[in-house]
């Protein structure tokens, strides 16, 4: 099995972009990473795009062969990996399986969203045997609600109040101000998040990801073409996808088993621990981790049901300011999807970029203190779940 | 008086012995669904073999969510708009169910304690009529 660097990252800043189109942030993304990693759009032997859910012209969101058509057709072949908010480091795990198993040499990773506004809608069929239809028609729980669900529980049993929620948001806001690809740079003190609007009690408006546009890449490739473009590039140490047990006690429609365990995202606990066991490192020896934040809950959740730190002492490590890029357990330097919002199928990849600028040490003043080693992690729709170990 | 319909068909019913969600189990591994299945997904089970069941109406509330907006169709929300609690529910039978709560108060109802399964109205529909559902009412 060949090696696999990651030689380039790009990233058009998130945010709302009413006059572009798609193909225009795709194309300032792909240019970067390109750029960043020396090489011509024609060297490029193969592109894997996280699909579009949302946009797209040719049809359900073919958003490889709209980027491919933009930036020139060359005939490559392309991937379009459709996996929810996953798909962009789906399509990752697929570039680097292509390099490892010595079928290319270099290959294009890229994702791009415009969302419709608003919260992220159902599938908007009037559908009996559609659950996602069922629990909003027969219950009523938004995404918001279903965080809301999972937060409420974590109240109970550890004790979490709503200010500790509100400081995971003032910390996600601290490390973002300083990433100009963030769309939500502003300060927040402790008031201004619990004076946010309620959105489904427990969480807050400033405490739950918006949608956004934004669009990364990623250029991925073996080691001998590495070694001819840099003498210390970013390794990809693993990379693993997963979808969620039948156990795990998280009704994603209107009902589960529960399960032996508490309610959590198996894919998510499944794929880190593929990717970590890959890596060949513990759960405690990650020098930083950009986990899904869709919501604070999973800020403090996540890292306790990897094993990076134990049950319920996030809260603790989070006002001891061990989660900011200089503390023990640095998550979210880039700001998290908190500071971003969520372009779906982009958000993969503009966490596996913040990771490796960090292992650049490219990161500014968000630069988390000689990071060597570092996780992205993403879960979607469908219960798929991914994560990536980079390494230098 | 307005028409009444259910919010979705085969999901419960008023039975003589009370309300009850209708669902399966598997006879082969006795795994627990609603709403029904055709077949049984628990992955380590050997044959699935699917028959009817009943669920309800005991149940434990293990966490609670407010639903501050009114949310989008094809969601039934009460008019004039009052915020509803949604209850996360593990009832003796093995299965844990969501459901909107029946509450004035849903703020001040409390995790952990006993709820009761109950068909209550959610609201209107456009056409005005009353649309009900199954419910949890906290004891």
């Amino acid at each position: 099995m060949n090696d696999v660097a990651a030689l380039g990252f790009g990233m058009h800043p998130w945010g709302k972009f009413p006059e572009k189109r798609l193909n225009d942030i795709c194309r300032v993304a792909v240019e970067a990473a390109l750029g960043d990693a020396g090489i011509k759009w024609t060297e490029v032997e193969a592109v894997c795009a996280a699909s579009s859910r949302f946009s797209g012209g040719k049809g359900w969101g073919l958003n490889g062969n709209d980027v491919v058509e933009d930036m020139g057709s060359t005939g490559v072949p392309v991937y379009n990996m459709s996996a929810g908010c996953a798909a962009g480091s789906n399509a990752f795990n697929v570039g680097v399986s292509m390099i490892k198993s010595g079928m290319h040499d270099v290959v294009l990773v890229v994702g791009g969203e415009k969302m419709p506004k608003g919260f992220i809608q159902t599938s908007g069929l009037d559908d009996e045997t559609d659950p996602e239809y069922l629990r909003q028609r027969c219950v009523g729980l938004p995404g918001p609600g279903f965080w809301a669900l999972l937060t409420r529980a974590r109240m109970e049993e550890y004790g979490t109040t709503e200010e500790d929620l509100a400081a995971v948001a003032v910390k996600a806001h601290k490390v973002g101000t300083h990433n100009e690809n963030a769309r939500f740079r502003q300060l927040f003190t402790l008031e201004d998040v619990l004076g946010s609007n309620v959105v489904s009690h427990p969480l807050r408006l400033y405490e739950i990801c918006p949608v956004s546009d934004g669009a990364a890449a990623v250029v991925l490739c073996s080691e001998r073409f590495a070694r001819k473009k840099t003498t210390s590039p970013v390794w990809v140490a693993s990379s693993a996808v997963a979808t969620a047990r039948f156990d795990d006690g998280l009704p994603r429609g209107l009902a589960c088993v529960p399960g032996p365990d508490r309610p959590h995202h198996s894919e998510a606990r499944i794929s880190v621990g593929k990717a970590l066991e890959q890596a060949g490192i513990g759960p405690t020896e990650l020098d930083l981790v950009e986990l899904q934040d869709n919501t604070v809950y999973y800020e403090l959740a996540f890292p306790e049901e990897w094993g990076m730190c134990q049950p319920g002492e996030s809260e603790k490590l989070l006002h001891a300011g061990e989660t900011l890029p200089t503390g023990r357990m640095p998550i979210n330097p880039s700001g998290g999807f908190l500071c971003f919002g969520e372009a779906t199928t982009a958000q993969g990849l503009f966490q596996i970029c913040e990771v490796g600028w960090q292992l650049r040490g490219e990161s500014g003043q968000r630069q988390v203190p000689k990071a060597k080693i570092g996780m992205a992690q993403s879960i979607g729709l469908g219960g798929n779940g991914t994560a990536a170990v980079l390494k230098r | 008086m307005s028409e009444t319909i259910e919010a979705a068909s085969g999901l419960f019913a008023e039975t003589t012995a009370g309300p009850r969600l209708l669902g399966s189990r598997c006879a082969t591994c006795e795994t627990p669904y609603f709403p029904r299945s055709e077949a049984c997904h628990n992955p380590d089970c050997g044959r699935s073999d699917m028959r009817d069941a009943e669920f309800g109406p005991q149940g434990t509330l293990i966490s609670i969510a407010l639903q501050n907006y009114p949310p989008p169709a094809p969601t039934i929300a009460p008019e004039p708009y009052s915020p509803y609690g949604v209850g996360l529910v593990d009832l003796p039978e093995g299965l844990r169910v969501i459901g909107r709560l029946v509450s004035d108060d849903p703020a001040q109802v409390t995790v952990g304690g006993p709820v009761e399964l109950v068909i209550a109205s959610l609201g209107h529909d456009a056409e005005g009529r009353d649309v009900v559902s199954w419910q949890w009412k906290p004891l």
